[in-house]
């Protein structure tokens, strides 16, 4: 398995947790407001919250994987050479990590479809209200839309990167 | 009535003439990675005509000699 499919398993693996987590929170607790803007108000605060923590856990966990993978490299390289030089693991990590046109395309391909559920999920929750639904739900229909939007486009990309 | 459009290539074969070079050597020649060049040379993706060029290069030769190009006339449609 080449490094993007990696990174893609990870990052999907981290969509799904803050999704879980976002869920739990947001389902889990109830709220003692009772209008609207109240209402709103508290699922945007939560919203933040987590689209703040969504953001930063992406970002450890890419650098802590990108640490653990050039590790793994360096023993793998230190067993089937004798010698770990770190010249030649750097360029090893060039090699792997460079992004190409496939790449480019495979993300193109892979956004569209990631875009396409998230605009189904936010028409949903227009459609939703129209409906006389709870305002309580709009948010979340819309954040668990772009989330899972999120990471059907990572399963887009393992698709690709298989085929 | 459907043509099919197919890019074949002798990739492995100017390979195996340069001196059995590897598909890790030819991407470091391209400049793409050496999950691109499998799929290239599986047939699996179609390279950009750039890609094409480059790939052509790295084994000093004209594009033709390594990409063709048919077109199957599907006459059932």
């Amino acid at each position: 398995m080449a490094y993007k499919e990696k990174k893609t398993i990870i990052m999907i693996v981290t969509g799904i947790a803050v999704l879980t987590a976002y869920c739990y929170y947001s389902f889990g607790c109830s709220t003692a407001a009772t209008d609207t803007d109240a209402i709103l108000k508290q699922q945007a605060i939560t919203m933040l919250k987590f689209i703040g923590i969504g953001i930063v856990a992406m970002i450890v966990i890419q650098i802590l994987f990108h640490i653990l993978y050039s590790i793994s490299l360096a023993i793998a390289s230190q067993i089937k050479t004798g010698n770990c030089d770190d010249k030649d693991i750097e360029k090893m990590i060039e090699l792997e990590v460079v992004e190409d046109e496939r790449d480019k395309i495979i993300e193109l391909k892979s956004l569209r479809v990631g875009f396409t559920f998230a605009g189904i999920g936010f028409i949903s929750a227009l459609v939703w209200i129209v409906m006389d639904g709870s305002a309580a739900y709009l948010l979340n229909i819309i954040f668990i839309s772009f989330s899972l939007g999120s990471i059907l486009e990572g399963f887009t990309r393992l698709y690709y990167y298989s085929r | 009535m459907k043509n099919k459009c197919t890019i074949s290539n002798k990739i492995r074969e100017h390979r195996f003439f340069a001196n059995e070079m590897t598909q890790q050597q030819l991407a470091e020649k391209t400049g793409v990675s050496r999950q691109t060049i499998i799929a290239i040379e599986a047939g699996k993706y179609s390279p950009s005509l750039e890609l094409a060029f480059k790939i052509a290069n790295a084994f000093d030769v004209k594009i033709d000699q390594v990409f063709s190009f048919k077109v199957e006339v599907n006459q059932k449609d």
